[in-house]
């Protein structure tokens, strides 16, 4: 009932088209860049796969994050407008039942656009590497690429809900996502600690690393989302003992 | 009201919107990982750039890539958000003022954010450049003038850049439409540099002037002319064509 409920909220303010057409237009970088330089990547080693990742991820991902700190911003920006927060914090529920509708809401429209972006890589894969392509594994490698691309945007996503639902106002919640996916395109990759930055952590590749490395983001992925929904919890506390 | 009582009853409007903060914590942002990272500005003898030249463009390249434009995109919200919370603008609209003036007052605001920021980012630059210098024994400053002559060909670069977000945030009632537009013409920025076709994009032209001035200073990398001829009068059209549309949609939809 809770996730309907949001998805009611947020079903005239374009979020959903804003999603589609991120994903989309996520979704034409891969396409975009074979149809421009299609020969330079046509003659290089490893899976089709591999090589598209190669190529497009840091712009891909990057869109990602600004697509989800931009909707993070907006869900929370409607029950701050118009004070509508204070009458859902008048009906007989808790108030982090908010945050987890919204989270849910957030992890579906993750979901639809990685899915729209592996559609994409699919069709290139198909188009112009189909000598090479050999069906179920890149169907194999696929599905573990993006599987792995969901998880590590998770806590970038629950992350920016939770600045976005500390902030009243829509400019600071912006303006701090935008701050921290800055501070990420700064950090440097090869550091494994400095990389588990949540905003930094959607620039990850699966394709070429090591499994050891991979195991180790996930076990970090998951550790970072328990620990903002934790964050969510303490948060709501203590601005409910300070009001 | 003559223009200059409206821009700065504009200016304070936003006196306490914490925006100051936020620019200057995306400066400070910026120079950290310069000042940790000191020691590789030496290693740049490929291209032929000098240690400090290098310190100063590769802090600008990062600025004029995503933070300064993206701040802008926050800024253009903020500047939107104050009067539509609480219903401001009908308040703004019924006063006897031209509506083209209040459009181009809020926009000599966004301007203003914008100076700020780069004057922000030169001021980090010389504290960082100073603490760069004690740890590197080595003298990273460079003349405030050219420091400064730097700065003011991003911002001037940025002007088209700017009317174009602020067409996005008048135009566009669907707030979060301003900013996904906004934030995603970003991205495809670094892109558009190397095509021959960069002069008909301006979220790019902060970037490319800064990647011309990087590759003015290192002897070693290829210089791409720049053909003022279709850049400029292209620019100039984009900006007053942004400006006017703006001008005649700022506050239609609460007129309606």
């Amino acid at each position: 009932m809770n996730f309907g409920l949001e998805y009611k909220k947020v079903r005239r303010t374009g979020f959903t088209l804003l999603f589609l057409g991120g994903g989309i237009l996520a979704a034409m970088v891969p396409i975009l860049n074979m149809a421009v330089r299609s020969e330079m990547y046509l003659g290089l080693p490893g899976s089709p796969v591999r090589i598209l990742m190669d190529a497009n991820w840091q712009m891909m991902s990057m869109l990602n994050i600004l697509l989800i700190v931009a909707g993070a911003c907006l869900m929370y920006h409607i029950e701050y407008a118009d004070n509508a927060v204070q009458r859902m914090r008048m009906l007989p529920m808790r108030e982090y039942n908010l945050y987890l509708g919204k989270m849910v809401l957030m992890v579906l429209m993750c979901v639809v656009v990685l899915a729209i972006e592996t559609a994409g890589t699919v069709f290139c894969a198909y188009h112009w590497f189909w000598t090479f392509a050999d069906t179920e594994t890149v169907w194999a490698e696929l599905l573990k690429n993006f599987g792995y691309a969901l998880l590590l945007l998770l806590p970038a996503a629950l992350g920016s809900l939770v600045i976005a639902s500390v902030c009243k106002n829509m400019w600071v919640s912006l303006g701090i996502g935008v701050i921290c996916v800055f501070t990420a395109t700064m950090l440097p990759t090869d550091n494994f600690v400095l990389s588990l930055f949540p905003f930094a952590m959607p620039f990850q590749l699966f394709a070429g690393t090591a499994v050891d490395t991979v195991r180790n983001f996930i076990i970090a992925a998951v550790i970072e989302v328990v620990l903002m929904g934790i964050a969510e919890i303490l948060f709501l506390r203590v601005r409910r003992s300070l009001e | 009201m003559n223009f200059l009582s409206l821009v700065s009853i504009e200016a304070k409007k936003i006196r306490r919107s914490k925006i100051l903060l936020i620019l200057a914590a995306a400066t400070v942002i910026l120079w950290l990982p310069s000042i940790i990272n000191a020691d590789m500005n030496f290693g740049m003898q490929a291209e032929g750039i000098s240690p400090e030249h290098n310190f100063l463009i590769q802090g600008f390249l990062g600025m004029a890539w995503f933070m300064f434009p993206a701040s802008m995109v926050v800024s253009t919200v903020l500047l939107n958000m104050t009067e539509r919370s609480n219903h401001g603008i009908l308040k703004m609209l019924s006063l006897p003022i031209n509506t083209a003036k209040l459009c181009l007052a809020k926009f000599v605001i966004l301007l203003g954010l914008a100076a700020v920021q780069i004057l922000l980012t030169v001021g980090m630059y010389f504290v960082s450049a100073g603490i760069a210098s004690q740890t590197q024994d080595y003298d990273f400053i460079l003349p405030p003038l050219f420091v400064f002559k730097e700065a003011g060909l991003i911002f001037v670069a940025a002007i088209p850049m700017m009317t174009f977000f602020w067409l996005l945030s008048v135009c566009i009632q669907t707030a979060i439409f301003s900013i996904g537009i906004g934030l995603a013409s970003i991205v495809p920025s670094v892109l558009m540099i190397n095509t021959k076709i960069w002069f008909v994009y301006p979220m790019s032209y902060p970037f490319f002037v800064i990647t011309t001035e990087y590759g003015k200073l290192a002897e070693n990398m290829t210089v791409e002319q720049v053909d003022l001829i279709p850049w400029i009068p292209v620019a100039v059209s984009v900006s007053i064509i942004c400006l006017l549309i703006s001008c005649l949609c700022f506050g239609r939809a609460e007129r309606r």
